[in-house]
């Protein structure tokens, strides 16, 4: 297991709320998800920056194209 | 990481120490390249010219340096098993991504770690060794994969919950020998069968493989 290093986060009331949410749904650790979402963030930037692009596909297949800032 | 795990020597019976770690390198890609893809081709062209079609494994066209790129993800993560030298197996695991949601009704929506991919030395194969008129060399090598899956599923507070698509010749073993719990067809992923393990089924898993 890889060292680790601790940081404070500030998160409005709002931001804790969907943590809470989403760290419930996953059945995962708050921290556990922040870690998560970083690393997906920055599957999505790597892959932005190959010139790939990100879409989002609904029932009827129509796709809708995620624009990442 | 570096831990010693055991695995069978077929020619003994015996286990043996071997090392599985996770800083795999494109070296280990391209060794892959060297030592297994010869034998693998070898092998599946000897079954078609048996017409044992059937027999080829589906993977026989895999390139682990394609994947040189995602070693820098850090939603990824590799595993490789070496013993005499010689890598004995493979894996790629996603502990983020498209496919790390359990679709098991008693957890669906929950995180899991998904095993992208998972390959075992050709000269531990049965089928490809049968048909180069050998025996395979060592045993339990994709077991070991698989356990290490799921301590990285429980160090990601997944809790032993893991998820694949298997390869159609190779079902039997995640549900007979690994014990997991296949799920349905998948028709997003060349509808291959998706398994997953539950925390308890993972834990039994761990448990018999000690």
């Amino acid at each position: 297991m890889a060292d680790k290093r601790t940081m404070t986060l500030n998160l409005t009331d709002q931001e804790m709320s969907l943590l809470e949410e989403l760290s419930a749904r996953k059945d995962v650790s708050k921290t556990a998800l922040l870690r998560q979402a970083l690393r997906l963030y920055q599957m999505v930037e790597a892959r932005l920056s190959r010139g790939e692009k990100l879409f989002f596909e609904d029932e009827e297949k129509k796709k809708a194209e995620l624009m990442v800032v | 990481m570096k831990t010693r795990v055991h695995i069978i020597d077929n020619t003994t019976g015996q286990a043996v120490e071997a090392e599985i770690f996770d800083e795999v390198t494109v070296e280990h890609f391209i060794e892959t390249q060297q030592e297994w893809r010869p034998i693998v081709l070898k092998a599946a062209r000897q079954l078609a010219a048996r017409g044992s079609h059937q027999l080829i494994p589906q993977h026989f066209h895999w390139d682990w340096t394609t994947k040189a790129p995602e070693l820098k993800v850090l939603a990824n993560a590799f595993y490789g098993i070496r013993y005499d030298n010689q890598l004995q197996g493979l894996m790629k695991i996603e502990t983020v991504g498209q496919f790390c949601s359990c679709r098991l009704p008693e957890q669906v929506d929950k995180a899991l770690v998904y095993v992208d991919y998972i390959e075992v030395a050709p000269w531990n194969l049965k089928v490809l060794m049968n048909a180069l008129g050998e025996k395979p060399r060592y045993n339990v090598i994709g077991s070991r994969l698989i356990e290490a899956a799921v301590l990285k599923s429980k160090e990601e507070d997944c809790k032993g919950r893991i998820g694949l698509h298997s390869l159609p010749m190779t079902e039997s073993f995640y549900i007979k020998t690994c014990r997991m719990t296949p799920v349905g067809r998948d028709p997003a992923k060349q509808n291959l069968l998706w398994l997953e393990y539950t925390p308890e089924q993972a834990e039994n898993f761990l448990t018999g493989a000690r």
